[in-house]
């Protein structure tokens, strides 16, 4: 257990708040563009939720045609186009020598620290929409329960495996 | 038991008798909704009915007891069944996380017992024998542990020595057992009743309408009177604290928690009883728990939270239902945790965590009461709601703390009752800090650390720390974790 002791150091100083604040590597910007499809996706979807009520229940009031789809419309976008570019920012991960961490979310902030000892299974997936754009999401599997499976989506789907290779290699490590 | 039985063994005989009951009943409450729905309810036709269902329950246990087979080779069991589907199912005992023995009442009678062979995989039923003799089932259950633990060791020739006598770590007498029932009060049998009404309100029989006319409500109202009304309170009062009595003599009759080698084995139960290993390798946090009134009078409720076990439970084994302090630090000592530092080891959240916990009840409380004087008085009632949730979010932020060692992580929490948790460092999986906007705007942060078993009412976190305190903690337990990992780890190579 000897060459563990300098090892041991240099993990837990890597974990220190202090000079760390930083060092968080941002996803990739083309992320910012899946999550405007997305949105964007969704508003359409709105819209067409709305557009029925516009024809039948809305006619039997004094609300304009085109009133409420055109509100729903005009939020969704400002949505679709404002609001992605603020979740990407809330993204960003830091590759530790023993550990990852991820920090998420907006409205509710949070970051996560996984020891690579306790990942499980390490999954690199990718949806039809980030295909288009070349990224990835990479998911660590703890055996833990709430925050058992962390997901980094929004990686260039070869950093994402470049990832998973070198977290999957230090875990071997680990068994030896 | 050194050579192998390689012979494929059926299940006990009586399990015949014991399907033949379980299936008979099932195809007759079939059988009446099929009645009721045909509206034929001769009693001629009920009959011919009821043989028919007794042939083919029958018919239907037999082909189940014939077409089970199982074969304990040295090394795994092998478990065939099924009619049309053939399954083969291959359990290796070094596979084997936990083998259960359950004796219901019938069981117990007939010298049967059901086993149940656990891996941690996912399917329900895994390996179960239900049922074998019991001795066969002592026999199998030692044939595993031995099996499994030669594996695992690959040393083979050390004959196993005989069972020896358990040490006993924690046991209960019949009249601590009646007095820890007193303390598990209970209403289910409230909801037992309501559950019949509803049954039978479902099957039409009684048409409720035709009972409570005006008439007659009129009339029942000039019955009811104080007196009628406390006497109701206190005889549900009193049902409610026989059926807390009846619900712990029958689950925790006999309680005994032994140190098996493999390691903690609890026994009890009045009519089915039951048995099971909990590995000390598999434990992840021990809760300490107590009500009110019980912790007052010093008595407490230790219990594990382990990995892979028995999800009817939340994988929380409970080892000491009712003790003294002075009795639970044995067995956290035996399950290798460490004792929990003094109260004043403690600290709380930061002062300002209580205006965060009753913020939003407080500022919907000032609307409704708004609400009450200027709308409808009736708003007042939420006002009052929430005035009580502001005083539970309160309690609870008084109970909240936590505590540190070079071992181990210590939170308390709750609301009436108590919980105390402890997390040994080198059970953790990961650790989140998350703060919500409320909490941003007041600079605090939640640190929660996941462990294996853990559900989402049920795990060790930290509420409103100091925001900076808060990143500097998690920081610190994911050193801990390294450090705790390692040390761990040293001891296991030398």
């Amino acid at each position: 257990m000897q060459p563990d002791e300098i090892q041991d150091e240099s993990r837990c100083e890597a974990a220190d708040p202090a000079d760390g604040a930083e060092a968080w590597t941002p996803l990739d910007p083309a992320h910012v563009n899946v999550l405007r499809v997305r949105a964007a996706i969704l508003a359409g979807a709105a819209v067409l939720i709305a557009l029925p009520f516009d024809i039948g229940p809305l006619r039997e009031t004094a609300i304009p045609v085109f009133a409420v789809p055109g509100v729903v419309l005009t939020l969704a976008l400002l949505l679709a186009i404002v609001y992605p570019a603020r979740r990407y920012r809330a993204w960003g991960y830091k590759e530790g020598e023993d550990e990852l961490q991820i920090k998420r979310g907006n409205l509710i902030r949070v970051r996560t620290i996984v020891p690579f000892g306790r990942v499980q299974h390490i999954d690199v997936a990718q949806g039809p929409l980030q295909r288009s754009f070349g990224l990835a999401t990479l998911t660590l599997h703890t055996a833990g329960t709430q925050g058992a499976s962390v997901s980094l989506p929004g990686l260039r789907h070869a950093d994402a495996e470049g990832l998973r290779d070198r977290i999957r290699a230090k875990i071997r490590q680990d068994l030896v | 038991m050194s050579e192998p039985l390689l012979e494929a063994k059926r299940l006990h005989p009586a399990t015949l008798l014991v399907r033949w009951l379980r299936i008979v009943p099932q195809m007759l409450a079939a059988g009446v909704g099929l009645a009721a729905a045909g509206r034929s309810s001769q009693i001629g036709g009920f009959l011919l009915f009821a043989a028919i269902a007794a042939a083919l329950g029958a018919v239907f246990a037999f082909l189940y007891w014939w077409r089970f087979l199982y074969t304990v080779g040295p090394g795994e069991i092998v478990i065939e069944k099924g009619l049309i589907n053939r399954q083969r199912r291959v359990i290796p005992f070094d596979r084997v996380q936990d083998i259960a023995i359950e004796r219901k009442l019938l069981a117990r009678l007939l010298g049967t017992a059901k086993v149940r062979i656990e891996t941690g995989g996912a399917a329900k039923d895994e390996g179960d024998l239900d049922s074998i003799a019991i001795a066969d089932a002592e026999a199998l259950r030692d044939h595993i542990r031995r099996g499994a633990r030669a594996a695992a060791a690959e040393s083979e020739g050390e004959a196993p020595a005989e069972p020896v006598e358990e040490p006993v770590l924690f046991a209960m007498s019949l009249g601590r057992l009646l007095y820890a029932g007193l303390f598990g009060f209970s209403l289910i049998f409230l909801a037992a009743i309501s559950a019949v009404v509803q049954q039978v309100d479902q099957l039409g029989l009684i048409e409720w309408d035709s009972w409570f006319t005006p008439e007659r409500a009129d009339a029942a109202a000039h019955l009811v009177s104080l007196q009628l009304a406390l006497g109701l309170a206190a005889l549900i009062l009193l049902l409610g604290m026989v059926a807390g009595v009846v619900r712990t003599v029958l689950r925790d009759f006999g309680f005994r928690l032994t140190r098996s080698e493999a390691g903690l084995r609890r026994r009890r139960g009045l009519f089915t009883l039951s048995e099971v290993v909990i590995p000390i390798r598999r434990t992840q946090v021990a809760l300490i728990e107590g009500g009110l009134i019980s912790r007052a009078l010093g008595w407490h409720r230790l219990s594990f939270q382990t990995l892979g076990a028995d999800k009817k439970e939340g994988g929380v084994q409970v080892a000491a239902p009712f003790a003294r302090m002075e009795e639970i630090l044995p067995i956290l000592a035996e399950a290798g945790f460490p004792e929990p530092p003094p109260r004043e080891a403690f600290r709380s959240a930061p002062k300002r965590a209580l205006f965060r916990r009753i913020a939003l009840q407080v500022a919907i409380g000032v609307a409704l009461t708004g609400g009450a004087f200027l709308f409808d008085w009736r708003a007042g009632i939420g006002a009052a709601v929430m005035a009580l949730l502001a005083l539970a979010a309160a309690l609870r932020w008084r109970t909240h703390g936590h505590a540190d060692d070079e071992r181990a992580l210590y939170v308390t929490g709750g609301l009436l009752k108590r919980r105390l948790r402890i997390l040994p460092y080198e059970k953790t999986q990961t650790i989140s800090v998350t703060k919500g906007p409320i909490q941003r705007a007041m600079r605090l942060a939640t640190v929660t650390v996941d462990t294996a078993g853990a559900s989402a009412m049920n795990n060790v976190h930290m509420a409103d720390l100091d925001e900076r305190e808060a990143e500097a903690e998690a920081d610190r337990l994911y050193c801990a974790y390294f450090r705790a990992r390692d040390v761990l780890r040293g001891q296991s190579i030398l």
